[in-house]
């Protein structure tokens, strides 16, 4: 059992307050999730975005909540997700920012493709996106299609088709995972900042969380200088989709906190609803158990950041539970309940998104089996 | 009882969801769903009808309506209704079914069709076994409210099952699992559990 230190418990008060900004939005993302102006100075938006940004390129006349905090590493950011994802996950995934793709751009960018990604996205107001499924390989890393194909110009030329990717037609800058030849250690991830010649996309109408305006992209011989290939400064073997591998286990873990954040977020809708009734018991156990194993997968990130099988523990047992958790509540407030509570309802809608992220279950079970 | 289950399933997986819909209804007084919200085919609305907005419902031809005069059903005639919509629910189960397996035949995942990996196989296996044995459960117990709503519960973790074999395609508004989606909101409209 991982103990949280008294820095980490301060953070996951901190966030637990911040959250009720994050709820008191969600229907209106929900709804209406390209109009984000009404949202994007949020105090609890804003310290994501600081709290995801490393603090050499925080912007010094922009101090957030998260300043106070250390939130490096993964514990940390997964202790500070699910105390917002009980907020809203919905808004944690429409807020601009580093998100994803900072994550690969901190494990894998050299020192200028850092100051070039964090300057973009520095004035809180730009989304950006991380392109690795495609139409006919999910998120098969090793099977994608797309390619960087060398421009006689200089650089590369990206030819792409990129599907469910969040915040992809509203990014200002982001990472596309495509391949300079046909052996895995090929694919490489690019830089692309948007707009960009040959570069179109466009969001899908998807079932829930639809704050993240997931979108299917369109790259049609993107120019691509040689300097926005990330990890040139690496070895072969850790410049690509090898090196990104520790980012999608970090990944998957906080995939895993959002959904149990959500589910303790219906499960706090139904004591609010049903004050005294002890019907709620079991799954407060569940829940309560199902943090311990995310905190557990975190720190193993923290301390062995390429074994897999932790963070899809974590996302396995997150994700199922988080579906069963929402079904449980909408049983809970009777018929009716999905028509008369719409922010239960948006829940059930909004679970279901963490299963087909980073590795659907099927997929996680195979990482699990072959670790063992 | 049986006759109505066969025909219910047949109408909803040959016509839809809404068409299967208005079978199951039949002669129920839609003012009597016993969350005060019904689940009606969409043709039954009456102008200036209190209606929740619900897209995707709308698109499958359902409509979500406020009771303005509350009426009671009888408990036992709301788990008639509840096994009459089962066989709905089942046909709608399905359709889905169906479409995952067209869906994941024409996919190939490390140099196999998708539909051959065991743990693919492995769920189709328990959606079908599942699907049949939930079809007799109706028949044999439709004056249980309990047996009922297990049912309806094990559809929707059945739907749930298959919209994960189809990864995201699933998740889109306009995909086949829009009628599974629907149709738990129909059931949480009409069906009524103990101890909730």
């Amino acid at each position: 059992m991982t103990e949280l230190d008294p820095s980490l418990r301060e953070l996951r008060a901190a966030c637990r307050d911040m959250a009720a900004d994050l709820r008191a939005r969600a229907l209106a993302v929900d709804a209406d999730p390209a109009n984000m102006a009404p949202h994007l100075d949020s105090p609890a938006l804003a310290m994501i975005r600081g709290a995801t940004t490393p603090k050499r390129f925080r912007r010094a006349d922009a101090a957030t909540a998260a300043d106070g905090y250390a939130t490096e590493t993964c514990l940390a950011r997964v202790v500070a997700t699910v105390e917002m994802a009980r907020g809203d996950a919905g808004l944690l995934v429409a807020n601009p920012g580093p998100a994803l793709a900072g994550t690969v751009v901190d494990a894998l960018g050299s020192e200028a493709q850092q100051e070039l990604f964090y300057d973009t996205i520095a004035d809180g107001r730009t989304w950006t996106f991380f392109a690795m499924t495609e139409p006919e390989r999910g998120s098969d890393a090793t099977a994608i299609d797309a390619r960087l194909d060398p421009d006689p110009d200089g650089g590369y030329r990206l030819h792409a088709h990129k599907r469910y990717i969040s915040n992809g037609a509203r990014g200002g800058i982001g990472v596309v995972f495509a391949r300079t030849g046909a052996s895995p250690l090929t694919i490489r991830a690019a830089l692309v900042r948007c707009p960009a010649p040959g570069f179109t996309g466009h969001p899908l109408d998807m079932v829930g969380l639809r704050g993240a305006r997931i979108s299917e992209l369109f790259l049609d011989g993107v120019p691509v200088p040689r300097e926005m290939l990330l990890g040139a400064h690496l070895p072969a073997s850790r410049r690509g989709i090898w090196g990104a591998s520790r980012v999608f286990n970090a990944m998957r873990v906080q995939i895993a906190a959002m959904a149990v954040g959500v589910a303790f977020a219906a499960r706090d809708y139904v004591r609010e609803q049903r004050p005294g009734w002890s019907g709620h018991e079991l799954v407060s156990a569940r829940l309560k158990a199902a943090r311990e194993v995310l905190y557990d997968a975190a720190a193993a990130v923290d301390h062995a950041p390429d074994d897999r099988r932790p963070p899809s523990i974590a996302k396995l047992h997150g994700t199922d539970l988080a579906v069963r958790v929402t079904r449980w509540a909408a049983a809970a407030l009777g018929p009716g309940s999905l028509l008369h509570h719409p922010l239960l309802e948006k829940w059930c809608r909004d679970v279901h998104a963490f299963e087909f992220m980073d590795g659907t279950s099927n997929i996680q079970r195979l990482h699990i089996a072959q670790g063992f | 009882m049986s006759d109505m289950i066969t025909q219910c399933e047949r109408v909803a997986h040959d016509e839809g969801l809404a068409a299967g819909l208005a079978a199951a209804l039949d002669t129920v007084d839609v003012n009597s769903a016993p969350g005060g919200v019904a689940a009606v085919p969409a043709t039954w609305v009456t102008a200036g009808a209190p209606v929740v907005p619900y897209d995707m419902a709308r698109d499958e031809g359902v409509a979500f309506v406020r009771c303005e005069t509350p009426t009671t059903t009888a408990t036992d005639e709301l788990t008639r209704l509840g096994v009459r919509l089962g066989a709905v629910r089942l046909a709608l189960t399905r359709r889905l079914t169906e479409h995952a397996v067209e869906h994941l035949s024409s996919r190939v995942a490390a140099g196999e069709p998708t539909i051959r990996k065991q743990l693919v196989l492995g769920t189709l296996a328990d959606v079908l076994t599942a699907t049949e044995a939930l079809r007799q459960q109706l028949r044999v117990s439709p004056d249980s409210a309990v047996a009922v709503a297990d049912v309806h519960d094990r559809i929707t973790e059945l739907d749930w099952e298959l919209a994960k074999l189809l990864g995201a395609s699933g998740y889109v508004t306009d995909s086949p699992k829009r009628g599974a989606h629907v149709s738990e909101l129909i059931a949480n409209c009409w069906i009524v559990r103990e101890g909730a």
